[in-house]
């Protein structure tokens, strides 16, 4: 808990927007012709703010979190995330924002299924920019944090759905990024399970961690301080 | 970036694949044992043949019939053939040479193929008549008794040297060396009242427990011999005298009906007047001739030769061995194509949480450098180990590993790896993390 504390004590000293977005616009190509998913988002989510994003299958929740997460790029608009403009960042740099500032939480959990539970919550920190020292140290804490200390020689498949979870949220905040974004967190997860995770979120939220959660689950997006629902590619 | 780390996922990537990299590895496994057995197949062949005709001796000169064309260059053409007319060479001619400045001695050789009988055993064999100089020249040394003198031969002795085999055939101790023969089953083949029988009639039947064929007489033609030596094996391809019966050479021009020389060896005195004496040998036998029907070689021409013939052999196993390799290579390329597109949400997660375009292509680079580096080490080991067993169960030859083949069976190993790497770890790298974590 003191590695969350710290990490929640340096993320309150920003204050200002972490995510801006200013006309974002994402169109596909598909066989019938252009598809537009996005027509003209802006969002702002403040600085240690919980915001669940809704929305219907297809509606562009997944594309929206992709373009959040620096893992696609807008056609067009601005992207500011933590005061850098990523929408005019180039792919190293983007790569180096992803592994330095968010940290992602998927549906299938993405874990990889030939590295233990300690290899996959290490991960980052071998691709990491930061010099961080101790690594073992941090890993051990954060899985002792989520409650997977025991189980860190142990491989994802012998993992429960929550543990699995549980593992990649434990990954997605060793580099201490400054946004958690999480898509559809509880999709795979039973009602219990559901609750342990988002428990998990509530406190790693009120440890100061802006967390941007898309989902289609009322009873997840009631536990964010906003809610905002996607419709036809507009945020209403 | 830090090449360090990339080894080190790659690692990590071989180990959590191990089943998938073990079958991969096979190809490249099998190829790199066929470098290793082939090349030291070719090399050994090579080093038997030319260690068989560096026998002759660098200030030896080979007389042989027949004429081996020349090249543009002057040099003689062995790849074309000798022209192939029967042999004019005479003893004559022999003497002719032996009256040469700087001949140290000739070597004259008579060679057919007759029957040799002794008791009930009846063995072909080649029949060679030459000086007393031959156990020396052809490097054949006698197991037991002695080689016939100078004098012997001067005074036509029938006295005669036996080949190994076929001294032990003559003793009923082996099968018949030759194709073709009539001679009797080995003594261990035989009924018991065979050797019953035999054992009864001593004197002109062979006993089984004969051990040796010196002091005894055999037949051969109309006209028997006494045996005086025996020569030890001498297992080398091409010109093994295990076969032979060795009698002088002046008792083989009076009591058979060879005539020609089948070759001779002129020593010189030494390997600075090997040029000179070449030349005069030739002019010397030419005096006798018509025409040009024999041919006089070096041994440096020879070996130039044998060279040749097991060059052309080298390459055509290496051509073998790189569509080998070539199409090991392709199964790894395919094996880790297989595994890019099967990693392919690996590959998305890794990109999501920090992984940069170099790392992903340096990891999945490293995973094909490093399955071809240990496939292509345990095949290097792997033909070693089959070297190494066949020299110490095979006389046939022996199989040399230069450490020249090694190098470039690692090297090969490390092209083909870092060849066949790029295309799966471009593959790799070019992934979209957005698409491939999507992948179903």
């Amino acid at each position: 808990m003191l590695v969350l504390a710290f990490y929640s004590e340096m993320k309150n000293l920003g204050g200002r927007d972490m995510i801006q977005l200013h006309r974002i616009k994402k169109a596909f190509h598909t066989g019938s012709g252009k598809q537009d998913i996005l027509r003209s988002v802006d969002l702002h989510v403040n600085t240690g703010e919980y915001v669940a994003i809704m929305g219907k299958s297809g509606s562009g929740k997944s594309t929206l979190l992709n373009i959040l997460g620096a893992l696609d790029s807008a056609d067009s608009g601005e992207y500011v995330l933590a005061g850098k403009p990523v929408h005019k960042m180039r792919q190293a740099k983007r790569t180096g924002l992803r592994n330095n500032e968010i940290g992602f939480v998927f549906q299938q959990f993405q874990l990889i299924p030939n590295l233990s539970v300690y290899q996959n919550v290490l991960l980052p920190l071998t691709y990491g920019r930061k010099k961080l020292g101790r690594k073992k140290a941090r890993v051990m804490q954060l899985l002792e944090e989520v409650g997977l200390a025991d189980k860190r020689k142990q491989k994802p498949a012998r993992l429960s759905g929550g543990e699995k979870q549980r593992a990649a949220i434990a990954r997605a905040l060793v580099n201490e990024p400054s946004i958690l974004l999480a898509d559809e967190p509880t999709g795979s997860l039973d009602e219990t399970t559901t609750e342990t995770i988002l428990q998990l979120f509530d406190r790693v939220h009120q440890q100061g961690t802006t967390i941007v959660v898309i989902t289609h689950d009322q009873e997840v997006a009631n536990r964010a301080q906003r809610v905002i629902h996607l419709r036809n590619g507009v945020l209403v | 970036m830090r090449i360090g780390n990339a080894l080190k996922l790659a690692c990590f990537g071989l180990w959590a694949n191990k089943f998938r990299v073990l079958s991969a590895m096979m190809g490249i496994v099998i190829g790199l044992f066929a470098v290793i057995v082939l090349i030291s197949i070719a090399v050994g062949v090579k080093d038997t043949l030319l260690k068989q005709m560096g026998s002759l001796g660098a200030e030896q000169i080979l007389v042989m019939p027949g004429r081996v064309l020349d090249t543009a260059n002057g040099e003689k053409d062995f790849l074309s053939g000798i022209t192939s007319v029967p042999s004019t060479l005479t003893y004559d001619d022999a003497k002719a040479v032996e009256a040469v400045p700087h001949v140290k001695t000739v070597t004259p050789q008579l060679e057919t193929v007759s029957k040799a009988a002794y008791g009930e055993q009846n063995v072909q064999a080649v029949l060679v008549g030459s000086t007393h100089q031959y156990s020396r020249v052809q490097h054949a040394a006698l197991a037991e008794g002695r080689f016939f003198t100078d004098e012997e031969q001067q005074s036509k002795e029938k006295v005669v040297v036996l080949g190994s085999n076929i001294h032990d055939a003559l003793l009923g101790k082996t099968a018949q060396p030759q194709p073709g023969s009539t001679g009797a089953p080995a003594a261990e083949e035989r009924a018991w009242w065979q050797r019953a029988l035999d054992s009864f009639m001593a004197g002109t039947v062979v006993s089984a427990q004969e051990t040796t064929l010196i002091g005894q007489k055999l037949t051969i033609g109309e006209h028997t011999y006494t045996v005086i030596g025996v020569l030890e094996p001498n297992a080398t391809l091409g010109s093994s005298t295990d076969n032979n019966i060795v009698m002088p050479i002046e008792t083989a021009l009076a009591s058979t009906d060879m005539k020609y020389l089948n070759k001779m060896i002129v020593e010189a005195d030494s390997t600075d007047v090997i040029d000179e004496v070449d030349g005069a040998v030739f002019s010397a036998i030419k005096q006798n001739h018509k025409e040009i029907d024999f041919s006089v070689v070096k041994q440096d021409q020879m070996l130039g030769a044998i060279d040749n013939v097991t060059t052309i052999l080298q390459v055509m196993l290496l051509g073998i061995t790189a569509v080998a390799l070539l199409i090991s290579g392709t199964g790894i390329m395919n094996v880790m194509v297989m595994s890019v597109r099967e990693r392919t949400r690996e590959i998305g997660v890794r990109k999501a949480i920090g992984a940069t375009t170099f790392e992903i292509m340096a990891q999945f680079f490293f995973e094909t450098l490093l399955l071809c580096l240990i496939g292509g080490l345990v095949g290097i080991g792997l033909g070693y180990g089959f070297i190494e067993l066949w020299n110490h169960y095979i006389d046939a030859f022996t199989l040399t590993l230069p450490l020249w083949a090694v190098k470039l069976a690692l090297g090969s190993t490390m092209v083909i790896g870092g060849l066949f790497g790029i295309y799966p770890a471009l593959k790799a790298a070019r992934m979209k993390p957005s698409h491939a974590l999507r992948f179903e």
